[in-house]
């Protein structure tokens, strides 16, 4: 990890690191990459993925529309709602 | 320093608190973060549905460290709860002083169980599905199980019954017949073989030792065989489970923005501003590494080597455990490195994806776990009924 | 030099489910309210779980096997990463390991003849919200209605090469999809929306050009005209040298008839997909498949073969009928009933048509039942019910598709009368009311007994056979 690739990182997160913030996450990365060793001693050339650890399959409801929640509740806490739309600073297209 | 982050009135008689990633109606969620200031909740969690029809009374909410992926909680927004200079928990430490019967948790990183085992509390992570996680700041979805902890294996039983169940809204629930293996009554094998895995031994201090011995003697006295074991593979757990936590929690917290609920910054002139104002101002330094790492694991250039062999290493550490338990039981591992945790241990801000060396095989796996006696017992899928044995066994002798 | 344009293009098409994807909220956004069909799933709000819809998955099976594609018995879904404030969560939940339907074929035809277009995939996903920029000046307002509501994303492969191929595939997959009635692919409504990726070569070329993408098109004008321009872009470009060409997102503006390359920022595209741990693989079973495959309906061009030979109708009528499923399956319902396939035809072609027609109706939101029609076919054919009356019935039959034809016939006194003395009577008092038409009509005039004609059906409120009331009144008047 160097300083470049963390800047791009931090842009796709949506976050600004301090300078000495910065010194710490690459600390942090390399200590993780090093520790990459332990897991890569292990043999998972005919091993699958494993996404979910309980083998249940097709989960599926019916489609049946409900509506419980009113609008205005769920825009009690918005940080900023006009005319029932919540609202950001313009999008440029 | 804070124990409660909300606290309310019930009149009755078996009291729970909840910790501060299970949503309630009414009354704010923080997730130990400052980022869902403000933030209440519409709908509440399913297990506190189900224990409020079952009689038990919510008498406040207990605060976590932000997302609760760290140690005890220190990580809270609300600074570290220490008392005479050790690092406490807040649920662990409501449900000691007697003020709840229980605690209910979202076990993401093992927080729950190190805190039962330095409190001397019980503590059970059951199967992986089999308690809806509906209602529930979502963080390491894939490992992450409601807990409950209590002073006892038959307290901590009881109130397992409640929660314990199949749940439509969930659609990691397992159906109804799995989760009624669980339950009291449900045909539970009777413990004949423990395994402890040596490798974990060399990793913690003497006071965690002695807790081992005392269980393991405990165990021998009610005629049980405890052998001694290796296991490289199941010691690498804590690596793969970095990378899948991180990673999940990096995309489980990008809702977090700014623009529907929670804090928003004063400071920003256009839509990038508002995002990265919001998020730098409000999220602490652990949860933004975590989120620059979990994101790394998941980029084009790494996500075969990096996020998909993780992956692959979770199936090698379940088979593994298939394996062991073909002989055992159950498995011993220790629950945490030391009995107590100082502001010393706090120096590492990153101590907690050390740390959880102890508790990532049960989260990766999601396998059931208990803590009694000071140490973690992880057993087969659907065996709480003989790990609560065992429990009662360590910490009572019989 | 000459060359060849290489398109392919990538298809939204929202699925016509009464629910959202993941969430109980209603997939019918179009027109609502801002925000009135969400929950704090499909705002972003932490706690809720994805369930998945049952109907999507039918309707992702139902569209991949009408595009001729494989369906893929374990299908999973993903999370994709990115920032936009019309994608609430910050992710969408898609599928990028394995879609439900791959390797499809689609046959077109166009004025150079048949071809076939391969179908890469198609996905099932979430829609993104909508944001409205002409409220305020300085805001962006978002609304979250169509968070989350169903889509398919059918994706082809670079086989496409004009503007005429790229309508006539876009014509095919709006009528295959809307056979199946998994969606309504309406341009106007935003439930078809279209990303082209296009390029331009030295024809015979193997080699494929620098590649601008399109995004989120709704007009079939406007990608024709789209597809010209860029053409005419990257040939000026390569022949002239006016420009360097970059792999791009560009914007088409349809006014100014031009496009231009969209600013990107340096991380998009990164959108960190991983399998979605809360959502389980789907798993179709043969019970499951071949239920969908037993639903899925004959292709237009298989119908109007039948109806032209097996059913013998004329062209004209074959083409009237298979313009919707929904005629389709009335027709062939009412035929059932009444075994009139002409019959069948007219009242579908001249009355049900124009009825839906006038209600300014589309044909695919057809209701009525066929077999009621039918029934009312027969109750004219046999003299039960006069055409007039029949018409009302129809009408009828609009507004309540439950109505039974013979028992509302019969309860509002629409029925037929056999009963001549009745007649006779309202004969009698009509000539002794218009003497003046009479004798009109003993001097020669046809009109007058088309006057006295009218009179008597209107008394008897239509309930006669006309050639019954033709004969007592001619034999009244002679006798008068």
């Amino acid at each position: 990890m160097d300083r470049e690739t963390l800047r791009k990182l931090e842009m796709l997160n949506q976050l600004s690191l301090t300078e000495a913030q910065k010194d710490e996450v690459i600390d942090f990365f390399a200590k993780r990459d090093s520790e990459l060793d332990i897991i890569n001693k292990i043999d998972t050339e005919n091993t699958e993925r494993m996404v979910h650890v309980m083998p249940v399959l097709t989960v599926v409801r019916e489609d049946v529309a409900s509506q419980p929640f009113s609008r205005d509740d769920l825009q009690k806490g918005a940080p900023e709602t006009d005319e029932g739309y919540w609202c950001v600073p313009k999008v440029m297209e | 320093m804070k124990l409660y982050t909300a606290k309310t009135e019930t009149s009755a008689e078996n009291k729970i608190v909840v910790d501060d990633m299970i949503l309630t109606k009414d009354i704010p969620t923080t997730a130990g973060s400052k980022m869902l200031e403000g933030y209440v909740s519409l709908f509440e969690a399913e297990v506190l549905t189900r224990l409020n029809n079952a009689g038990y009374g919510l008498c406040g909410k207990a605060d976590v460290g932000e997302f609760s992926f760290d140690l005890l909680g220190e990580t809270s927004c609300n600074g570290a709860n220490i008392v005479d200079g050790k690092l406490v928990n807040a649920a662990a430490r409501i449900v000691s002083d007697g003020d709840a019967f229980a605690a209910i948790t979202l076990d993401v990183n093992g927080s729950t169980r190190r805190a039962a085992a330095q409190s001397g509390l019980v503590s059970i992570k059951p199967t992986y599905g089999t308690v809806s996680r509906y209602g529930t700041i979502p963080v390491a979805c894939s490992g992450e199980t409601v807990s409950v902890t209590a002073k006892c294996p038959m307290c901590v039983r009881e109130v397992l019954d409640v929660i314990a169940g199949h749940d439509d809204k969930d659609g990691t629930s397992l159906p109804e017949e799995l989760c009624a293996k669980i339950k009291k009554g449900a045909e539970a094998k009777k413990a004949e073989k423990v395994a402890i895995i040596g490798d974990f031994l060399s990793c913690v201090y003497d006071d965690v030792k002695a807790k081992v011995d005392a269980a393991s003697e405990a165990l021998k006295a009610a005629g049980i065989t405890v052998d001694v074991i290796d296991s490289k593979v199941i010691e690498s757990a804590r690596v793969a489970w970095n990378i899948l936590m991180c990673a999940e929690l990096c995309n489980n917290v990008s809702r977090y923005d700014g623009v529907k609920f929670g804090y928003r910054s004063r400071n920003f002139t256009n839509l990038d501003e508002l995002y990265v104002n919001s998020r730098t101002e409000a999220f602490g330094e652990t949860l933004k590494t975590a989120i620059l790492f979990g994101s790394e694991t998941l980029s084009t250039e790494n996500y075969m080597k990096v996020y998909d062999k993780a992956l692959r290493t979770r199936r090698v550490i379940v088979e593994e455990f298939a394996k062991i338990f073909q002989e055992y039981d159950a498995v011993i591992i220790p629950a945490c490195s030391s009995l107590a945790y100082t502001e010393e241990t706090l120096k590492n801000k990153y101590i907690a994806f050390e740390e959880n060396l102890f508790t990532a095989p049960a989260s990766i796996t999601g396998l059931p776990a208990v803590v009694s006696g000071s140490v973690q017992i992880i057993g087969k899928a659907f065996s709480e009924n003989t790990l609560l044995d065992l429990a009662k066994i360590v910490k009572e002798g019989k | 030099m000459r060359y060849e344009t290489v398109i392919g293009l990538e298809v939204h098409v929202e699925l016509a489910t009464n629910s959202k994807i993941f969430c109980s909220c209603s997939a019918h956004s179009y027109g609502a309210d801002p925000n009135s069909h969400v929950c704090p799933a499909c705002c972003g709000m932490p706690g809720m779980l994805p369930v998945v819809n049952k109907r999507v998955v039918d309707f992702g099976m139902k569209a991949g096997m009408m595009l001729g594609c494989d369906i893929n018995r374990v299908t999973t879904f993903d999370k994709k990463s990115y920032y936009y404030p019309d994608l609430p969560a910050a992710y969408q939940t898609t599928q990028w390991f394995a879609p439900v339907a791959v390797n499809g074929l689609v046959e077109i035809e166009t004025s150079k003849g048949k071809k076939n277009i391969r179908i890469k995939q198609i996905h099932m996903e979430e829609d993104a919200g909508k944001l409205v920029h002409d409220i305020r000046e300085d805001t962006t307002h978002v609304d979250f209605n169509r968070t989350s509501v169903p889509l398919i994303e059918i994706v082809s492969q670079p086989d496409l090469s004009s503007a005429e191929e790229v309508e006539a595939y876009l014509e095919r997959l709006k009528t295959l999809l809307r056979y199946a009635r998994v969606a309504e692919c309406e341009m106007a409504h935003g439930t078809m929306r279209c990303d082209v990726n296009l390029s331009v070569r030295p024809e015979g070329s193997d080699k494929l050009g620098v590649r601008a993408e399109m995004k989120n098109m709704n007009s079939i004008e406007a990608i024709k005209r789209a597809i010209e321009y860029e053409t005419a872009r990257h040939i000026d470009a390569i022949e002239n040298g006016t420009e360097e060409l970059r792999q791009e997102t560009r914007r088409w503006d349809d006014i100014k008839g031009k496009s231009y390359a969209m600013r990107t920022k340096e991380t998009a595209g990164d959108y960190r997909y991983f399998p979605d741990p809360n959502v389980m693989p789907v798993v179709i079973d043969d019970e499951w498949f071949n239920s969908i495959k037993a639903s899925l309906p004959e292709f237009p061009e298989v119908k109007r073969e039948k109806y032209t030979g097996e059913y013998g109708l004329g062209e004209y009528d074959a083409e009237q009928l298979t313009k919707s499923i929904a005629l389709c399956d009335c027709f062939e319902e009412a035929y059932s009933v009444c075994k009139s396939a002409k019959d069948a035809a007219n009242w579908m072609i001249s009355e049900v048509m124009s009825i839906l027609n006038a209600k300014k109706m589309t044909y695919d939101m057809l209701d009525i039942s066929g077999k009621a029609l039918g029934e009312l076919i027969v109750l004219v054919s046999d003299g039960k019910v006069g055409r007039v009356n029949a018409k009302k019935i129809l009408s009828a039959m609009f507004d309540d598709a439950s109505i039974d034809p013979a028992a509302y016939a019969e309860a509002n006194g629409l029925i037929v009368s056999n009963d001549t003395g009745l007649v006779e009577e309202v004969v009698k008092a009509a000539i002794a009311a218009d003497p003046k038409a009479v004798a009109d009509f003993k001097g020669g005039k046809e009109k007058a007994l088309m006057a006295l004609f009218g009179k008597c059906m209107k008394q008897l409120k239509g309930n006669c056979d006309p050639a019954v009331l033709r004969t007592i009144l001619i034999d009244h008047i002679q006798k008068s």
